[in-house]
């Protein structure tokens, strides 16, 4: 078992923390040490970005602690057609911390000049992860390579966890441009990173 | 909005950014537009990158509490699919679905021996669904389970193990307030699963689930507009399932 794992992490190509269909298989059929496996890859990201959207020590352990028993229940669901297992994974993780700090905002509206301050710094601490610290030279460099703009929606949307109305009010900038700035920023960073 | 106006949304979709309502229309365009879907995967993996740069380690007694937490937590199976209704026109499903209620009701009423006078102007469609109806009270298993919350509306159940699937019914459901939707849970020994909408027409709905496995509960809740991946408690209505 441990050897099937060793040969997943070295098909990987990029990112770092990819996980693989074969593992994503022995999860869906109930491997506990597979999930285990899992967990070690995923879990930094995930708990990186639920803090980031939520803030809040507690509620983003609540939400990551969520997200990982949800990818154990739903494993079976994931289909390698519709993309790797770390961004279905991800993509999941996103949205629960949207839908926790959504629903609670109806409540006490969030502190908007945090989320600008914020922006200019993507990476304040020093990644102790030697694949992290990587990922984010490159990460970085590729943000370097969108407009101001553009930078600002995607940072805002993604780690802020705004919608796009609101990453339009907090830049003071019309919807119709936040949308295509979104867009345009997005497929920037995908032709620079080299997304497939 | 153009067409030029919804593709431009797969940035901000893929992003998790775009709210409620307009989410829901654009995942119709998308189930639609092939090269849209594609942008949005590859733009999900774009965005995964910057949750890769963002990683940071967990506090390490989580782990401990997930790996407890999973031993009671039971797993999908593949086939166990509900009807993803976010994904589908909502307002199309609920318009078919009222011929549906119509003969839900009457079917249900006699199941029940209970007289339901309803007004129809859809007699023809009603028929036809009729059949679809009667599948499920046909089955050697069919069971019709009723609450009653008085002026808080009524929800009926007709349900078959054997045949997966089931209709639920509400009536004189009160409307959700502005910016709210009524989502449809299904209860797995104590994990919710989405199982759509309902739509009240004149505190009339009904949903047609089908694949809920072995849900052991039905519940209804009040979520932002859009639904919520889990449930916000106390629901409005909700029912055991017989085993």
């Amino acid at each position: 078992m441990g050897e099937r794992v060793r040969r997943v992490r070295e098909a990987r190509t990029e990112p770092a923390n990819d996980v693989g269909a074969e593992l994503m298989q022995r999860v869906a059929r109930g491997d506990e040490p597979a999930f285990e496996k899992l967990y070690d890859l995923l879990v930094g990201p995930v708990f990186g970005l639920v803090r980031r959207i939520v803030r809040d020590p507690a509620q983003s352990e609540e939400v990551v602690q969520e997200v990982m028993v949800e990818l154990w229940r739903s494993a079976a669901r994931y289909s390698p057609e519709r993309g790797s297992a770390t961004t279905w994974a991800m993509t999941l993780a996103h949205r629960r911390a949207v839908d926790r700090v959504r629903s609670a905002q109806a409540a006490t509206d969030r502190d908007e000049t945090v989320g600008r301050r914020d922006i200019g710094r993507p990476f304040d601490e020093v990644a102790e992860q030697v694949t992290t610290r990587l990922e984010q030279e490159q990460v970085r460099r590729c943000l370097r390579t969108l407009t101001d703009l553009q930078r600002e929606s995607v940072l805002l949307a993604y780690y802020g966890g705004r919608t796009y109305r609101e990453v339009g009010e907090l830049l003071g900038t019309p919807l119709g441009t936040i949308k295509t700035r979104l867009r345009d920023g997005l497929i920037r960073l995908r032709d620079c990173l080299g997304v497939a | 909005m153009t067409t030029a106006d919804i593709h431009a949304l797969t940035g901000a979709y893929a992003v998790d950014a775009v709210p409620g309502a307009e989410r829901a229309a654009f995942e119709r365009h998308l189930s639609e537009c092939e090269s849209c879907a594609q942008e949005v995967r590859e733009l999900r993996e774009t965005a995964t990158r910057l949750a890769l740069a963002a990683a940071e380690d967990p506090p390490p007694a989580l782990k401990a509490r997930v790996l407890d937490q999973i031993k009671t937590v039971r797993q999908e199976s593949p086939s166990a699919t509900v009807t993803p209704l976010r994904h589908r026109d909502r307002r199309a499903i609920a318009l078919r679905l009222t011929s549906v209620a119509a003969a839900v009701l009457l079917a249900a009423a006699v199941a029940l021996g209970v007289l339901v006078v309803r007004q129809n102007d859809e007699l023809d469609q009603t028929r036809a669904r009729a059949a679809e109806m009667s599948e499920i009270l046909r089955a050697g298993d069919a069971q019709v389970l009723t609450v009653d919350k008085g002026k808080d509306g009524r929800m009926t159940v007709a349900m078959s193990r054997s045949e997966n699937r089931m209709l639920l019914l509400t009536d004189d459901l009160p409307n959700p307030p502005e910016g709210k939707d009524l989502q449809v849970w299904t209860g797995h020994g104590g994990t919710m699963v989405s199982a759509g909408f309902l739509t009240p027409d004149n505190g009339d709905a009904v949903l047609e689930i089908s694949g809920f496995g072995d849900a052991d509960a039905i519940g209804v809740t009040l979520e932002p507009d859009g639904g919520s991946d889990s449930p916000t408690l106390p629901a409005v209505m909700e029912v055991p399932l017989p085993a």
